[in-house]
């Protein structure tokens, strides 16, 4: 299924100094591009019995915000755009939900979509750089937030005006890694690093709480120097308002931990953590399908 | 004067090209130089220390190396190879960065310090990790040229520094040999060794040793492992009758291996002997002569395993596995299952 494009979008503004604008849909159509990404994720997966459903599907709102809620800095069909600002969807086994959107951005041919993980194609279970528009190699947790935080302080050192954002998942959050570069962050003042904690509170063998409990993200980012907040991840308007932060964070790289419903929009998936990986059989199919036609997102 | 250490040397040379190239990074993860005292003084926007952080430290070098910067890490050996081995593998080794990961202090070269210290399987680790260049300079000359060369042509390149002064070896030659990876530093008759770094210099002192005996041993530096010149080492090794490696390394997969490797795709059949540790952790006190010593690693312990070898006869190599050459009584005790 492809989002009918808007003509208007095609050959991107930019401003004075070459930087490129982002791009602002309404609510009504954001809330679109929530059914049309879960259904062609749905898609995908269903096609190639490879891919992961409830991670893709909680950080949804978060890429869709990003990409269209007036928030990231690209270029309609040039992934390489010097002034770019750079996105790593950290918890790798998510960045499937990239593809769509890289597709009806012009960065990927949209038929790749139906190639998903298909012998030979450009589009992976994983990401990595040698697909347009990737900025990272992801798939081993506890590695985006460095290598953005490498991003920002580059950019910086530049006098370039260029931010990077890095998507974690919170169980990533059990990575060590994941904290060296929070400190680093902070120490640096990296005012144009964002992560965004996809706190959907499951693990593959059930809740963060009781494996190993988290406790607040929030304010151990806080505790670590950052600017952070709690949102909720499936809100345009909060998430919209979060991002809005940026820039007046007093110097801080900014956390936004978003609350989310792993396997948001397929109701026997939601907050199920046996569902990470397991492919739906032929009456899960169904009922997913009838649930994915209603739209899960109401602000 | 005295001979300069191989961390300052290339440090200086880093140091002159950063002052013309703001996008000379240097990230060192607490492990400083009298050179790099000079840097972060003068070039404070050039230094980054990330903290004891040598996992953060590697992914930033690679978000930094993707925003064009040339990029330089730094730490003792130990914690910039094991420690951070899945970030050179993922952030810099699969995405294809030109980071220079400069690691000092390799093999038993933080004297007494036990196996936590000890880097006695970096060349097997890092080598078995596609697009790494390894490289190994045996004295401050060459480490003064590879510096040029990681400036000059960035790629992922894994540098190994000693931490004692290494005597000068190239004379203003090591230009004309450095992109061949090898050079033939005494040509012998029959019978050779190949080495790198600290005991490149203590196979010299073996050839020393067996010239009066009328065995006259060639001396093969071999500085660079990965990417390694397959034929230009069959072409140097082809008129040895019998091979022998040395290395600072346990041997499972190490020098001798990569070398043994080489041999056999060139189709090049040679007796060749591997001296290096055992596959065990040193944790005895007593420095690194000692540790050397103990595994027959001394000069004239190599010299007698060489003469053995030339005479066909049973090597008096150890091959011990697990940790069984504990000796004290003491430490014994505490650690039964090291039995």
């Amino acid at each position: 299924m492809i989002m009918p494009r808007d003509p208007s979008k095609d050959g991107t503004s930019l401003n004075s100094q070459g930087t490129p604008t982002p791009h602002t849909e309404g609510l009504a159509k954001l809330q679109d591009r929530s059914a049309w990404l879960r259904r062609t994720l749905f898609d995908m997966v269903m096609r190639s019995r490879k891919g992961h459903i409830p991670s893709s599907f909680s950080c949804a709102e978060t890429l869709l915000t990003l990409f269209y809620g007036g928030v990231l800095r690209y270029a309609h069909g040039a992934p390489n755009h010097p002034h770019r600002d750079r996105l790593i969807v950290s918890k790798g086994h998510a960045a499937m939900a990239l593809y769509p959107i890289l597709a009806d951005i012009g960065y990927v041919p949209e038929e790749e979509l139906e190639n998903f993980t298909r012998k030979e194609s450009l589009l992976r279970m994983y990401a990595d750089p040698g697909i347009p528009g990737i900025d990272s190699i992801t798939g081993s947790l506890g590695h985006g937030l460095g290598v953005a935080a490498g991003y920002a302080l580059a950019s910086r050192q530049d006098g370039r005006d260029q931010r990077a954002f890095a998507v974690l998942g919170d169980s990533e959050c059990y990575e060590g890694s994941v904290w060296e570069s929070a400190l680093f962050g902070a120490h640096h003042g990296l005012d144009n690093l964002v992560t965004i904690v996809d706190r959907n509170g499951l693990a593959i063998m059930g809740q963060t709480e009781e494996l190993l409990a988290l406790d607040s993200l929030e304010e151990k980012f806080r505790a670590f120097g950052w600017h952070a907040l709690s949102v909720d991840g499936h809100s345009y308007t909060a998430l919209q308002s979060a991002f809005g932060q940026l820039g007046n964070t007093d110097g801080k790289p900014l956390a936004i931990i978003a609350q989310t419903v792993k396997g948001k929009g397929i109701s026997f998936m939601e907050n199920r953590s046996e569902w990470h990986n397991r492919m739906p059989d032929d009456e899960q199919e169904a009922r997913a399908r009838q649930d994915l036609q209603t739209n899960c997102i109401t602000n | 004067m005295a001979t300069p250490l191989q961390r300052d040397v290339f440090i200086d040379t880093i140091f002159e090209a950063a002052q013309s190239d703001r996008d000379v990074l240097f990230l060192s993860a607490d492990l400083g130089a009298k050179a790099l005292d000079r840097f972060r003084a003068e070039l404070p926007d050039q230094f980054i220390h990330p903290g004891i952080c040598e996992q953060n430290m590697i992914d930033v070098a690679a978000g930094l190396a993707r925003s064009g910067k040339k990029v330089i890490t730094y730490a003792m050996a130990s914690f910039i190879t094991a420690r951070c081995y899945e970030q050179i593998k993922c952030a810099l080794a699969a995405m294809n960065q030109p980071v220079t990961v400069v690691s000092v202090g390799v093999g038993l070269g933080y004297d007494n310090a036990g196996p936590t210290h000890y880097t006695t399987e970096d060349l097997a680790c890092l080598r078995a990790l596609p697009g790494v260049e390894v490289w190994s300079p045996g004295d401050a000359e060459a480490t003064q040229e590879l510096a040029r060369l990681c400036l000059d042509r960035p790629a992922l390149r894994y540098v190994r520094l000693e931490r004692p002064a290494l005597e000068p070896l190239y004379h203003g030659t090591f230009s004309t040999v450095r992109d061949t990876g090898l050079a033939e530093i005494a040509h012998g008759d029959r019978v050779c060794i190949l080495s790198s770094g600290y005991l490149l210099h203590r196979a010299l002192d073996v050839r020393d040793l067996l010239r009066p005996e009328g065995i006259d041993l060639g001396v093969i530096d071999l500085f660079r492992l990965k990417p390694l010149d397959t034929k230009q080492l069959a072409n140097t090794l082809r008129h040895y009758k019998k091979i022998i490696t040395l290395e600072e390394q346990c041997l499972d997969g190490g020098f001798g291996s990569a070398v043994l490797e080489a041999l056999n795709d060139s189709q090049l059949h040679r007796p060749l002997l591997r001296l290096g540790l055992p596959n065990r952790f040193f944790f005895e006190n007593g420095g690194r002569s000692h540790v050397l010593e103990k595994c027959g690693l001394n000069p004239a312990t190599i010299a007698l395993s060489i003469r053995e070898f030339i005479a066909g006869q049973q090597l008096a190599q150890p091959t011990q596995t697990g940790n069984t050459l504990i000796t004290n009584p003491a430490r014994a005790a505490a650690t039964p299952d090291a039995h």
